[in-house]
């Protein structure tokens, strides 16, 4: 159990799809103030319906929950939908492939089809296609899993996708996965998070068999028995590179630890035994409290869901709430102390150069906290933060800010606002998740990324890693000054001199 | 009726409409829809066409209507006009332009209706219908640009009889659109034509409104572009003519040729220009011959691409580099009058072999298409295997590339193995260019 999941039920798998995080979770989505006014705003629970006059690209569910389920090892992902639902596909397949070298896995193309929805199907129904697309998968291709995307249109027109995949899943030898991830459904692109971990929950996760031993074998058992009680499921998100899994996994190893990382770009027999575990360690709650949450109704799985491990500070903090369920507090304290003060001393040279400098981060919510509480140890001061969406995952985060005026903006992409503030404070860095880079670069002001496939940002290795790309970055802050000289915004000069938060239309509570 | 497909190397119709306008200049589109669509589609042609970016006002910066169940239910028309009139307030443009995605045309929003309230404001506003079921990326630039052509193109009674419109490059579905209208455009200057381009250098809105006083349409394409060159035909009186992109030297003085005559420009000075080209290309594509002959760099064939590249490459390989065209793979989807008159343009391939030509919408399929077209080996002491090949495709084909041992340059969309900013294949120079980079896979370990 966690203080951050108190309050909140995991019993959903009953349903074809899950509730989407307005329902179940108090979010924000819409919000300019500060750190003060940000946790009375939350408290208050008023910030959950605020909307937007001037609105911008944000996210979609399907992308996200896409984002999950095409890692996994020989599964082929029907997109049922037209073809621009997912077709980001095209971009990031050889950022997949990529992913799967650096992570030691067998380097397999992603294998996705659409079922091609028109004008036609609109009225009379896509379920034909998507029969069809499903046998074309399992003839072509053999996969282990078949997984399904639902798209806007037919959860608009209403086709019966689970109807159908029930009846198909007996004519095939891959599981079929239905993910129920319709853009429209949440303003809240991490609903599609749920929706991917809801399907792998129903179809994937199965209970593990156990048969009696031929010969019987005591010694056999109490070996397993061992392993099991110290096994923990590291739990990936997309954001985590690699080197990330390695640091993590050998400070948990240190620990005595058992760890197996999954469930992204693991096979779909790793997946079917998750529940074989003593304990499930979150790395960001806003990915997987409904997996964990689920995993325990169902197996009665342990979890900790604390906090990110970035940062020494919240590193330490994750490792102690390990430590803790695996009675091992006098161990983590040894090991704590060892890391801590090697990575301190490797970090001195790095405060020289960053000291006094402002930094500003944007991006999900519970990874920017951490982050921004990483360069604040580093003599930084943090400007302010903006957030796709915000919250309870990110409440207790807000106090580690030092600055109880910082400006926070909470915006799911959405840089109109933001650029405005940044423009106003003008940071020496901008920390910043993909898509932010641009906007922020044309504004002047030099950025580095909040991730990356091949960066190692968490753990003790990871804070060196950022401390090392922040001071790089300010080795020549050339690029940011010559394009903003020359490429222009596309804001009228009024919106600069206007108050941006104005835009957001508070919802009466 | 269309099919599933695997992998199309294409998206829906508002990502066409989407990346049409962000390639407009000062253009700004105002997307209602839900509130992923503007940034994944936009998303989709910044990374997948060589990283061309999201431009003056796209990716997360796209204004949206950002409609919610709620709005599925009551429809989102209100929500529509306040984002149309707070984006004219915060977004400087020269253009706004309202496209729509599925949930809101299944609802039956009127969003052209709406997009009517805002005429006689002292910015243009238009809109389209544009779900994404209505068809594929290029269905969306069609829809965008016969938008243009039939409401905010002014009708001009006399036309230049020196000037003509370009269409079917159509940005991001081709990687390298700027780069290839560039050298169409300088070409067809040296004929003493101005050449209107809605998204080539040095374009504006205010030109584009004047388009009206062409003579004639090129379209760069037998199937894309079409639509609209219908609009201008009907609305405009300006006629048109499909022509393959001119790639290299054998498809550029076809190209030059065939548009002369049509206009009408003396013979000797379309000799004069393809005489002074020529020189200059076969001085450069000279430097090649040493290790073209020490290392033998002919290669068998094979292109797997939409229909505007798959012709003109397989002809520039086997009429320019005298490679053996082998294979020709068409992701795209024609009905069977149209596939035959496709197929009968390889005949004007110079080459003594002749290719095998597919149409094939699967991406996935290629590998057994490759294999089907050359005899299996049989474990045979003298196998003929299909080798040397080069594959000239999308960066999909990378590992069928890998699988076949064949080199691989990916020039067809998507392309994310490669960063493309001027770069363009069109012409002369655009075979140059091309022949370098195919070169440069060749000795690239050396």
């Amino acid at each position: 159990m966690s203080k951050l999941t108190e309050g909140l039920t995991y019993h959903y798998l009953s349903a074809e799809e899950p509730p989407t995080r307005e329902e179940r979770i108090e979010a924000c989505y819409a919000f300019g103030g500060s750190c003060s006014t940000l946790k009375t705003g939350m408290g208050k629970g008023c910030t959950k319906f605020n909307s937007r006059k001037f609105a911008q690209g944000g996210g979609c569910q399907l992308t996200l929950a896409l984002g999950i389920v095409r890692t996994f090892q020989n599964v082929v992902v029907i997109i049922h939908g037209p073809l621009g639902c997912g077709s980001n596909n095209l971009g990031i397949a050889g950022y997949s492939k990529t992913s799967r070298i650096l992570k030691q896995k067998k380097a397999s193309d992603n294998i996705w089809l659409h079922t091609n929805l028109d004008e036609n199907d609109v009225i009379s129904g896509g379920l034909e296609k998507l029969r069809e697309a499903v046998l074309y998968a399992e003839r072509e291709y053999r996969p282990d899993a078949i997984v399904i995307g639902n798209s806007c249109t037919p959860g608009i027109i209403g086709d019966d996708i689970d109807g159908l995949l029930d009846e198909l899943s007996g004519q095939v030898a891959a599981k079929i996965v239905p993910v129920h991830c319709e853009g429209f459904k949440s303003k809240f692109v991490a609903t599609g998070y749920d929706s991917a971990y809801h399907g792998l929950l129903r179809k994937l996760v199965d209970p593990v068999k156990r048969y009696e031993r031929t010969i019987p074998d005591e010694v056999a058992d109490a070996a397993e028995k061992d392993i099991y009680s110290k096994t923990v499921n590291l739990l990936n998100v997309g954001s985590t590179s690699y080197g990330d899994e390695v640091e993590l996994s050998r400070l948990l190893t240190a620990l005595g630890l058992n760890v197996r990382v999954m469930p992204l770009y693991a096979s779909i027999d790793e997946i079917s035994r998750m529940g074989e575990a003593a304990l499930n360690v979150s790395i960001c709650a806003t990915h997987d409290d409904y997996l964990i949450g689920h995993l325990k109704e169902r197996f009665g799985t342990e979890y900790i869901i604390d906090t990110l491990p970035i940062g020494i500070k919240n590193t330490n903090q994750w490792l102690r709430a390990i430590a803790k369920f695996f009675k091992l507090e006098d161990e983590v304290e040894k090991l704590i102390a060892i890391e801590t003060a090697q990575l301190k001393e490797a970090l001195e040279p790095f405060k020289k150069t960053l000291q006094g400098k402002t930094v500003f981060v944007g991006g999900g919510e519970t990874r920017i906290f951490t982050t921004a509480e990483f360069f604040q140890s580093l003599g930084m001061e943090v400007l302010g933060l903006k957030s796709h969406n915000f919250d309870r995952f990110a409440v207790p985060l807000i106090d580690d800010i030092d600055d109880p005026e910082a400006v926070v903006a909470v915006a799911p992409g959405q840089p109109a606002e933001e650029l405005v503030i940044l423009n106003r404070v003008r940071p020496d860095l901008y920390v910043g998740h993909t898509g932010a880079h641009t906007w922020v670069t044309k504004l002047g002001i030099p950025t580095i990324p909040l991730f990356g496939q091949s960066f190692n940002y968490m753990g003790y290795s990871g804070a060196f890693e950022l401390a090392r790309k922040a001071v790089k970055k300010l080795q020549n802050t050339t690029f940011a000054r010559k394009i903003s000289a020359h490429v222009p915004l596309p804001f009228r000069p009024a919106w600069y001199e206007s108050n941006p938060f104005d835009n957001i239309k508070e919802a009466e509570a | 009726m269309a099919t599933f497909i695997e992998r199309a190397k294409s998206t829906c119709a508002l990502g066409g409409a989407i990346v049409t306008l962000t390639s407009l200049p000062k253009t700004i589109p105002i997307v209602h829809a839900s509130g992923g669509c503007s940034t994944m589609l936009s998303g989709t042609f910044s990374q997948a066409s060589g990283y061309k970016g999201t431009g003056y006002c796209g990716g997360h910066m796209t204004p949206t209507s950002n409609i919610v169940e709620k709005n599925i239910v009551f429809g989102g028309e209100e929500r529509l006009e306040e984002q149309i009139a707070h984006t004219i307030k915060v977004i400087d443009g020269d253009l706004y332009f309202v496209v729509t995605g599925c949930q809101v045309e299944i609802i039956g929003d009127d969003a052209v209706g709406i997009a009517r309230r805002f005429k006689g404001g002292k910015e243009p506003v238009l809109a389209a219908n544009t779900p994404g079921f209505a068809g594929n990326a290029f269905k969306g630039y069609e829809l965008v640009l016969s938008t243009l052509a039939a409401e905010f193109i002014e009708y001009k009674a006399v036309k230049d009889e020196r000037t003509v419109n370009i269409l079917g490059v159509m940005p991001g579905q081709d990687v390298f659109c700027r780069g290839n209208i560039r050298e169409i455009k300088r070409l067809l200057n040296q004929l003493g034509l101005k050449v209107n381009t809605f998204f080539g250098d040095g374009e504006t809105i205010e030109k584009i409104r004047h388009y009206g006083d062409a003579s004639l349409t090129l379209v760069f394409s037998e199937k894309y572009g079409l639509e609209t060159a219908k609009v201008f035909e009907e609305k405009h009186h300006i006629p048109y003519l499909c022509v393959d992109l001119p790639i290299g030297e054998t498809r550029t003085d076809a190209f030059l040729q065939k548009v002369g005559e049509r206009l009408g420009i003396s013979p000797p000075a379309i000799a004069a220009l393809i005489a002074e080209e020529k020189a200059y290309y076969y001085s450069y594509l000279e430097r090649f011959l040493d290790i073209y002959g020490d290392i033998d760099l002919q290669r068998y064939a094979i292109v797997s691409a939409d229909l505007n590249y798959a012709f003109p490459l397989i002809s520039f390989l086997a009429d320019d580099l005298g490679w053996v065209p082998h294979l020709v793979v068409i992701n795209d989807q024609l009905d069977d009058l149209a596939k035959k008159k496709y197929e009968l343009k390889f005949n004007q391939l110079s080459s003594e072999a002749k290719p095998k030509v597919v149409f094939e919408q699967h991406a996935g399929q290629l590998l057994k298409h490759i294999r089907e077209s050359w005899p299996h080996n049989k474990n045979e002491k003298y196998y003929n295997a299909l080798s040397p090949a080069f594959l000239v495709g999308s960066s999909l084909e990378a590992s069928t590339a890998q699988k076949i041992g064949a080199a691989f340059l990916p020039v067809s969309f998507p392309v994310t193995n490669r960063a493309v900013l001027d770069r363009g294949y069109t012409g002369y120079k655009g075979g140059l260019t091309l022949a370098e980079d195919l070169i440069s896979a060749l000795v690239s370990n050396r």
